[in-house]
């Protein structure tokens, strides 16, 4: 038996009964019409995003200096960045900072959320939203209250220290504490953001799974290993994959946190990460050539980082 | 409802125009650019008394028209010039702070050869240094000096008398005449009360041992010679002895702990420059009265300072240089020293009685305005290359490094070294 298709009727037919509805001739307005409504966007990004970044690889090949001569270079940008010590000192504490900013914070977000989704949880509404509070706080108070937090002479933290008569620990001065105060702050902004990601992704789940699961006898930590997190699947690689990608270009932070010691963020660079190095040369010193090749180094790693995460993500899947 | 076609291609339209950047024109004033009384935008940063100074201006030439914009602290207002002359809007006067003047002297061709508009015995007014760091190689002068900072020690003298030390400024002054006067000092200090003396030692001690020298860290024919120099080194290790000697509080300039620091007594000596006096005032104020000034050990001092410039390419550069004129003379720099407390940079200013006689009640009778004259009339002149800061700030950095303990005291110069090494490429 064929298929064939009966034109379903539309509001046009019921204007004028009896005539058979036409195919619509598109007209030039109407083909153009739906690139017309993105193209504000893509002109836009065009400007700011594309332009900027392709003309970041054409300065990198230069020696360039924004108020006075640009010399081509070739790749020597890059040869001297890769013996550049202070490059691969930027990079470690990058991904240090990474690491543990990251790692406990999607977990902790993941536990809060499975608290939040609670039927029985009074004031859920205040708690949602308070969680956000922290995201929306300006990223240079921040920096300066956690400063003033962690520091060492008269710092909130240092003072606790001193009344259970431990020893002050001078944060900023070492390379991990200077790491768990960025991430600190990092953490206290972006975990209501994920917590809530990871709420709308639980409520997604309809309620009759985990009934199914609990008559089957799986216990709750079964549940949330085979049931929870599977089905939460996609949030998780989006909030990985974005954390990824902010953590890596941690900026504002370790640029405010301690101004005294200027751009370098501590005077054996003991936080000075990738993008602060990069606005360090680039600004600091006016070698926007050097700075661009550190700003392709970085979007480099980036997109190397970002695909390892997807694939390892995604490869699990294939377990199924 | 459905949104017309046309509706979107309105909006099409609308997103060319808003992306596109409008050129922005200069100002729009019908006087030409020769005229001195044009209206003219002026860029300074905050804390030099720039509205002040457009005041004073404005008295004495009723007939200009200035635009001032406080840009934001010296960096924010030397990236702003950088972005400008890099290819935007230039203002017709700007002030360059000295930290940032060197990357800016590099390239000279940015700025107006102020010779051209007043001589080429325009340098001979000031400070033989301050003018110095002014000019381009190709003898390019690029700015007028403004201020200087000068230098000199603050100290608590109730402090020094709670430890058995003088506290007249010229005694205390005999006393650490030397270098190493100052650290015997300090050890007396620091036995006696069991406090730190000094709040630190790379912009307390190594920043003023390092500008003493005769060479720095560049041979007078522009060769990079700080790692051979001995000058360098021995400033160097002034400061690790200082740190050595235990008499350091290791609290950098600006850090939270400074302030604080000053008000509750935690160090008793701090270092001085013109700028700083009213920072003390202002994180210490019950301490009135306690605190002294004299001069330095060993031999001369500056820190800070500014110039006041012409980008080359601005639209009203006769009436910038009227500004400039008028307001950089002996005379105008004394009258602006008298309302705001700005060290002068002319020669004549700074013999002025109005500078030598200056006193503060808050320092006691320290004879602050000699003291800092001084210290700036015999400042040495060395040369200066253009990666002269970066050296600085790797050595400085290798100091900040030692009084946190990441670094032993003796791996301190190895670390400075490789500092500027990296900084160099």
């Amino acid at each position: 038996m064929s298929a064939t298709t009966t034109p379903v009727p539309t509001h046009r037919d019921r204007k004028q009964p009896g005539k058979q509805p036409t195919r619509v001739r598109s007209s030039f307005v109407e083909r153009v019409a739906p690139y017309a409504y993105v193209a504000p966007f893509f002109i836009i990004f065009g400007i700011f995003g594309l332009f900027p970044l392709v003309f970041t690889f054409f300065v990198a090949l230069f020696d360039w200096n924004p108020i006075g001569a640009h010399t081509f270079v070739g790749l020597a940008n890059f040869e001297r960045l890769l013996h550049d010590s202070r490059f691969w000192n930027a990079l470690g504490n990058t991904f240090g900072i990474f690491v543990i900013s990251t790692i406990p914070q999607l977990l902790l977000a993941l536990g809060l959320a499975q608290l939040l989704n609670n039927a029985r949880l009074r004031w859920a509404t205040f708690f949602r939203m308070s969680m956000l509070l922290p995201f929306i706080t300006s990223v240079a108070a921040t920096a300066l209250i956690f400063g003033q937090i962690f520091d060492r002479n008269f710092g909130l933290i240092n003072w606790i220290l001193g009344l259970l008569n431990l020893d002050p620990i001078n944060f900023l001065a070492s390379r991990l504490g200077s790491w768990v105060e960025i991430s600190a702050m990092v953490t206290w902004r972006w975990f209501g953001y994920n917590t809530l990601l990871y709420l709308a992704g639980l409520q997604a789940i309809p309620r009759q799974m985990y009934e199914a699961a609990s008559v089957d006898g799986a216990s709750g930590w079964q549940q949330f290993t085979r049931l929870t997190i599977p089905s939460l699947r996609p949030v998780i690689i989006f909030t990985v994959i974005m954390s990824t990608i902010g953590g890596l270009q941690i900026f504002t932070e370790p640029l405010l946190v301690s101004p005294e010691s200027g751009l370098t963020c501590g005077a054996g660079r003991q936080c000075q990460t990738l993008a602060l190095f990069l606005y360090e040369q680039g600004f600091g010193q006016f070698s926007f050539g050097y700075g661009s090749a550190i700003g392709v180094a970085l979007f480099v790693i980036v997109v190397v980082a970002a695909l390892i995460n997807f694939f390892l993500i995604t490869r699990t899947q294939g377990a199924r | 409802m459905i949104v017309s076609s046309t509706a979107a291609v309105v909006a099409l339209a609308l997103g060319l125009v808003s992306g596109c950047t409008s050129s922005g024109g200069s100002g729009g004033s019908s006087a030409s650019s020769g005229d001195a009384n044009a209206q003219f935008t002026f860029w300074s940063f905050t804390g030099i008394g720039a509205k002040a100074s457009v005041a004073e201006y404005l008295v004495k030439n009723p007939h200009a028209h200035v635009k001032l914009s406080e840009v934001g602290s010296t960096t924010e207002t030397a990236t702003a010039l950088t972005a400008a002359l890099a290819g935007g809007v230039v203002p017709d006067l700007v002030m360059i702070q000295g930290d940032d003047l060197p990357k800016f002297v590099e390239n000279p061709s940015n700025f107006v050869d102020l010779r051209t508009l007043g001589g080429n015995d325009l340098a001979s007014k000031y400070l033989g240094w301050a003018a110095g760091a002014a000019t381009g190689t190709n003898g390019s002068i690029i700015g007028v000096p403004t201020d200087v900072g000068g230098l000199g020690l603050a100290y608590r003298a109730d402090l020094f008398k709670a430890a058995g030390l003088p506290t007249d400024p010229a005694e205390v002054a005999k006393m650490w005449s030397t270098w190493d006067g100052f650290i015997a000092m300090g050890k007396k200090y620091t036995a006696a009360t069991g406090k730190p003396f000094v709040d630190n030692v790379e912009t307390s001690v190594f920043f003023s041992t390092v500008n003493q020298v005769t060479e720095k860290y560049y041979s007078p024919d522009g060769k990079l010679v700080y790692d051979t120099n001995p000058q360098v080194k021995n400033a160097f290790d002034v400061a690790v002895k200082t740190y050595e000697a235990g008499i350091s509080a290791n609290i950098a300039a600006w850090s939270s702990g400074w302030d604080p620091g000053k008000a509750k007594g935690t160090f008793a000596v701090t270092v001085a420059p013109s700028w700083l006096l009213s920072g003390i005032k202002s994180a210490a104020p019950a301490t009135a009265g306690k605190w002294r000034v004299t001069t330095l050990p060993g031999v001369g001092g500056n820190w800070g300072g500014s110039v006041i410039a012409i980008p080359a390419r601005a639209a009203h550069p006769k009436a910038a240089w009227e500004y400039i004129k008028t307001m950089t003379s002996a005379a105008a720099q004394t009258e602006h020293f008298k309302r705001t407390g700005t060290l002068p940079a002319a020669k004549d200013s700074l013999k002025s009685d109005a500078v030598l006689s200056y006193t503060d009640k808050f320092f006691g009778d320290s004879p602050i305005g000699k003291v800092l004259s001084d210290s700036v009339l015999r400042f040495n002149s060395f040369y200066n290359g253009p990666d002269t800061s970066a050296i600085g700030a790797g050595l400085l950095n290798a100091l900040a490094s030692m009084q946190t303990g990441d670094v032993a005291p003796a791996d301190a110069w190895q670390t400075g070294l490789k500092n500027v090494k990296d900084a160099l490429g």
